[in-house]
């Protein structure tokens, strides 16, 4: 029996080998989203508008460097994409798609930023399982969603409306689309309004 | 001593075997997806946005939608549910490009057709996925995800491959995640639709 006993075991092991191997693993970003339910569309009150000035911000970024308005100034016209929170389903299926448009903001003479209230681990971790995003990817966790206070778009719950915002080169908002959470914004409108701000001489 | 040793060895056959490493998904997922079933009949979506005259013609639609799907002239259709925001889309674009590009050089390009469907995207959105990987088939959007609720919720990339029957299309195979092989993909195209 002694002898036989680790041919069983042998034997059992390999059995179970096939089984344990097809066992589902998730990987990747697709694997690992955290499911959501609907939410309110929206749960907070905007507290610029367009045609206001552009509150001013300083946030870490997941490469290092912080981003800054002062940065963009006189320079660019800014985009900024505030999303919900890393690892929920239509935020990891935002910024991807923003990924290959870079030709038509650097054709409006635009910067993209991202921005979450997430801590800058939290970012570095998601953001490494899209892939390579051309533009920085600032946290907005401390003060806990200090800018998206001053824009009036953090939700009761602590995380920020699905929000896009276009500053032109004077700082001045230009057009906001506070999404319905629960959906990605269609990126005509924003095209559209990037190419008129970029219009303008 | 035996004993151990045979441990060690199931211990290596367990790690060798194939698939037990975690393997990221090559595929967006979508939940609650329900793929439509090989041997059903595909529905009539309606295919929204504008081709190209060219396209136009070789699909034998007209430039401007919405137009029933039923209408597209070809034997076999390839349909792909596409999104400009799924990853894996963009990763799998120059693979379905060769593939239209092998479906040209084989001779099948009247009787093999490729059409692309954005899940969720708007026209715009659709021609900067067109623009950014120089597609050469026709691409329609989907803004509202109707197109997608109707054909399964799959996930994206999903491939549906449609041979066309006197009451419409019919499924006849279906992919979902990148095609590795645009040669393998064709020949099992060409097998199951029995060209």
């Amino acid at each position: 029996m002694r002898r036989i006993a680790p041919l069983l075991t042998l034997a059992a092991l390999l059995w179970i080998a096939p089984a344990l191997a097809a066992a589902p693993i998730p990987g990747g970003l697709a694997g690992n989203i955290y499911p959501v339910p609907t939410l309110p569309p929206t749960d907070s009150q905007l507290a610029v508008a367009v045609g206001s000035p552009m509150p001013d911000f300083d946030l870490p970024t997941v490469a290092g460097p912080r981003v800054k308005l002062s940065d963009y100034i006189g320079k660019k016209n800014l985009v900024i994409s505030f999303v919900p929170a890393a690892w929920t389903p239509v935020c990891s299926g935002q910024w991807p798609g923003y990924n290959i448009a870079r030709d038509i903001f650097e054709d409006n003479d635009a910067a993209l930023i991202g921005i979450t209230v997430d801590n800058i681990p939290t970012l570095y971790a998601w953001t490494r399982q899209m892939g390579d995003l051309w533009f920085p990817v600032a946290s907005d966790f401390w003060p806990h969603g200090g800018l998206a206070q001053k824009l009036g778009i953090l939700r009761s719950d602590g995380v920020s409306e699905r929000a896009l915002f276009l500053v032109d080169k004077k700082g001045v908002i230009r057009f906001i689309d506070v999404h319905d959470i629960n959906a990605r914004p269609d990126l005509g409108p924003l095209l559209e309004a990037m190419a008129k701000v970029h219009a303008e001489k | 001593m035996k004993a151990f040793t045979l441990g060690i060895l199931a211990a290596l056959i367990l790690l060798a075997a194939p698939g037990s490493h975690a393997l990221a998904a090559e595929a967006s997922e979508a939940p609650g997806a329900k793929p439509l079933a090989v041997g059903t009949a595909f529905p009539d979506v309606p295919l929204i946005g504008p081709v190209s005259p060219e396209l136009a013609d070789s699909l034998g639609i007209p430039q401007n939608g919405p137009t029933p799907m039923a209408k597209v002239k070809a034997e076999v259709l390839i349909v792909e549910i596409f999104s400009m925001y799924c990853p894996f889309c963009q990763r799998d674009a120059p693979t379905v490009n060769e593939l239209a590009a092998l479906i040209d050089k084989r001779g099948l390009a009247d009787r093999v057709k490729i059409i692309g469907i954005g899940a969720g995207n708007s026209d715009t959105e659709v021609d900067i996925f067109r623009k950014k990987f120089k597609v050469p088939f026709a691409l329609f959007s989907d803004a509202t995800f109707a197109v997608h609720s109707a054909v399964g919720q799959v996930g994206t990339p999903y491939y549906y491959v449609l041979k066309k029957t006197p009451q419409g299309f019919t499924i006849v195979a279906a992919h979902l995640g990148l095609i590795h092989s645009p040669a393998d993909f064709l020949a099992d195209v060409v097998a199951k639709a029995g060209l």
